[in-house]
């Protein structure tokens, strides 16, 4: 799942100076976002000090991993940077930067420094004061152009993400430090699979007054997706009425991705589909019976294993007797688990039976 | 101070969104490698809002063999991984890393720690170790557990946990005896307790969240002109409730926990196999024991009728000793494991059938 911001002419990209025997490429960036990196930020931003410093917007380094070609970048993870901002001057603390980064790299080796973020859309002379401090040779990405992803988070607006990389540019050798040309690079947000689970935690508590939501259990999920798709079927065949009963005029994409959908059901005789059935939730019941046999014959082993002997209390000897009895117990009780569990089996069986006339009176 | 902290244990865990996203992403980057990390946070009244977290350094093994021959199994970079919230490096890079955090006001409390599983199965003595060495100093702590094989099913599976104060004292003592159990009646049911778990987000998170995937702009979409078009632009499905959760893959997740099953019935027949060995070695012990004193009665009925000085009857204190008794704690652990193995088994069952007979209805209608 990736979200696509909008759709905007691309330019190549500036030309930048480059290392020597390094060829600077002029291909298009792109810039991919990972989740987790987008809610670090929106973290910081909500824990913004707002004592001491006149800036309404954080700034934070990003780090993850840039494709071999440098042609793609993944922002994976990101730190936040104290900064301090009044009318004439900005103060990043370099020191922490740099200890923050050796911390992040040696926890994910393979990721690098890819940029810095900042909480506001405007770019002014301090934008690029630190811009090309984080594209610098010593401190920075240098030859790889820094990227610098601004994202609004003002109170009661949409949050929006913008990605820039920069040329240097300057009407004087003096200005040249705070100077610098932004560009705007296209970037997305993807989510990976193992990320949409979370999403959907994360998502469920988005949607409550409390902003909280207790992790569902897999039944209860289960439960919420058999209703969406439900709501969402009743939906399909409200529309296909309402075409039937010429209230509204057909679609005939709608119409045919609906057919392709439809094949797709796979075609099986009856008999077939009960056998399997029968086999297959046979198959599960036992697994189920068997583990929870398992279970009993350990805790029955535990039991005993701990249980206070009357006959052991007097002297050792006879406890010692008493306890290889335990034992014995102990482990004839994990074959007894054996022989359960095979005839666990024709229990499922037996369990079942009953039940099957009352299916087939649905 | 301390019995004022220790009036309210914690209730519940409230972690932030950020943490459950930045746990995820450590825990399935490192898969099937176990990943560990620490948390931070504050406890707020028998809440512990969990707020921040970050990995501990990955351990190369490469680095790390040359003072590993000396422990075979310490080579496994997953042991290695497991084994790290109580190494001694990783506890000052932990401080380091909390130190710096702080200075961007991030909570600047560490409570707890963080570790992935596979199919439930984390219950160890590493486990216990970790957990220990953090609640040992402070009790609001929690370790999180994320399994990864069952998260890929659809529901995110992150629980809390944290020991037992009986557990605890016990652990303290570090005796796990037949005797010690028998008195303090504690059972495998006690080491750990599950706290219950919610999920919270910041306002501007939860606004964040409304805009992805972005809602349409107009209530009436326009038609699609062909299929290509369905498909090109294809419908973007919310992320809560996910349906993943539908998917009809059940029979490997019920083979891989049949599999653990299998283990663990085997780890507890090594265990039953160390305690009779125990029971052996006893028994024969006391039996040279009690030959040892007849032996020595006869002789000083012998010096007595004699007129001679008696020898001393408790000698067999110094001439004999008893063997140690192995710990119970092994078994316990493997108990607790099973138990937990086969409460998933019967989450699994509720969710398999449940989901069969929608099939079996979809395709025989009645």
């Amino acid at each position: 799942m990736a979200v696509d911001q909008e759709h905007f002419v691309h330019l190549a990209r500036p030309l930048a100076p480059s290392a020597l025997g390094f060829s600077a490429s002029t291909a298009p960036l792109t810039v991919n976002i990972q989740p987790q990196a987008v809610f670090s930020i929106i973290d910081h931003a909500v824990r913004r000090d707002i004592r001491d410093t006149q800036s309404t917007r954080v700034i934070g380094a990003l780090v993850g991993v840039r494709s071999e070609d440098g042609s793609e970048v993944e922002v994976r993870q990101c730190f936040a940077i104290p900064h301090t901002e009044n009318e004439d001057q900005v103060e990043v603390d370099v020191e922490y930067q740099k200890n923050m980064l050796a911390l992040t790299l040696k926890a994910s080796p393979r990721e690098t420094l890819l940029g810095w973020y900042t909480t506001s859309h405007e770019l002014n002379s301090f934008s690029a004061l630190i811009q090309n401090f984080f594209a610098s040779p010593e401190t920075g990405t240098f030859p790889h152009p820094a990227v610098h992803l601004t994202i609004s988070t003002e109170a009661g607006r949409a949050i929006e993400t913008k990605t820039y990389i920069s040329a240097p540019v300057a009407v004087n050798a003096e200005r040249a430090a705070e100077s610098c040309l932004f560009i705007e690079v296209p970037h997305k947000l993807n989510f990976t699979d193992a990320e949409r689970a979370a999403l959907g935690g994360v998502a469920a508590a988005s949607e409550t007054e409390t902003r909280t939501a207790p992790i569902a259990s897999d039944i209860e999920g289960l439960a919420q997706a058999f209703e969406t798709v439900s709501d969402l079927l009743e939906r399909v065949s409200g529309f296909v009425g309402e075409v039937l009963d010429e209230e509204r005029d057909g679609n005939h994409a709608l119409g045919q991705y609906l057919m392709n959908a439809l094949s797709l059901a796979p075609k099986v005789a009856n008999i077939a589909i009960e056998h399997d059935f029968n086999n297959h939730i046979q198959d599960v019941l036992m697994v189920s019976y068997l583990a929870n046999t398992i279970r009993t014959q350990i805790d029955l082993a535990q039991r005993l294993a701990t249980a206070p002997l009357v006959a052991g209390e007097k002297e050792g000897g006879d406890k010692k007797d008493g306890e290889e009895g335990g034992k014995h117990e102990g482990r004839g009780g994990g074959r007894g688990g054996k022989r359960g569990g095979r005839g666990g089996g024709r229990g499922g069986n037996q369990n079942r039976e009953p039940r099957e006339p009352r299916e087939n009176g649905e | 101070m301390v019995d004022a902290q220790r009036d309210v244990p914690v209730k519940s865990a409230l972690v932030e969104a950020l943490v459950v996203m930045k746990i995820v992403k450590h825990c399935s980057a490192s898969f099937p490698t176990t990943a560990t990390g620490s948390i931070v946070g504050m406890d707020n009244n028998g809440v512990l809002e969990v707020t921040n977290s970050f990995p501990f350094p990955t351990v190369e093994v490469a680095n790390t063999d040359s003072h590993s021959h000396s422990n075979n199994q310490q080579n496994d970079a997953s042991s290695l991984a497991a084994a790290a919230p109580r190494s001694k490096a990783n506890i000052t890079y932990q401080n380091e890393m909390i130190k710096h955090l702080k200075e961007v006001n991030v909570d600047a409390n560490n409570v707890g720690w963080y570790t992935s599983a596979t199919m439930g199965n984390f219950i160890n003595l590493s486990f216990i170790e970790n957990q220990y060495h953090y609640q040992k100093d402070n009790d609001k702590t929690v370790a999180l557990v994320h399994d990864v094989s069952r998260s890929s099913q659809g529901a995110l599976s992150l629980r809390a946990f944290k020991l037992s104060n009986d557990f605890m004292a016990a652990y303290k003592e570090g005796k796990f005896t037949t005797e010690i159990l028998q008195k303090s009646k504690l059972t495998f049911r006690d080491i750990v307790v599950e706290v219950p778990l919610v999920v919270h987000n910041s306002h501007l998170l939860t606004s964040f969240l409304h805009q992805i995937p972005a809602p349409p702009d107009n209530a009436e979409i326009p038609l699609p002109a062909s299929l290509d078009d369905i498909r090109r632009d294809p419908a973007k499905i919310p992320a809560h409730p996910s349906f993943d959760a539908l998917d009809l893959s059940i029979d490997p997740f019920l083979e891989k926990t049949c599999d653990l099953l299998l283990e663990s019935i085997e780890s507890h027949y090594t265990d039953l196999n160390n305690h009779q060995y125990y029971q052996r070695q006893l028994t024969r012990e006391q039996f040279k024991i009690t030959q040892w004193q007849t032996k020595r009665k006869a002789e000083n009925a012998a010096r007595v009728a004699a007129k001679q000085t008696p020898l001393p009857e408790d000698e067999w204190q110094r001439l004999f000793k008893l063997p140690q008794e192995p710990s119970r704690l092994e078994g316990m652990l493997n108990a607790r494991q099973v138990e937990q193995y086969s409460k998933q088994v019967d989450g699994f069952t509720a969710n398999i059938t449940a989901k069969m007979f929608a099939v079996r209805g979809n395709l025989l209608p009645e």
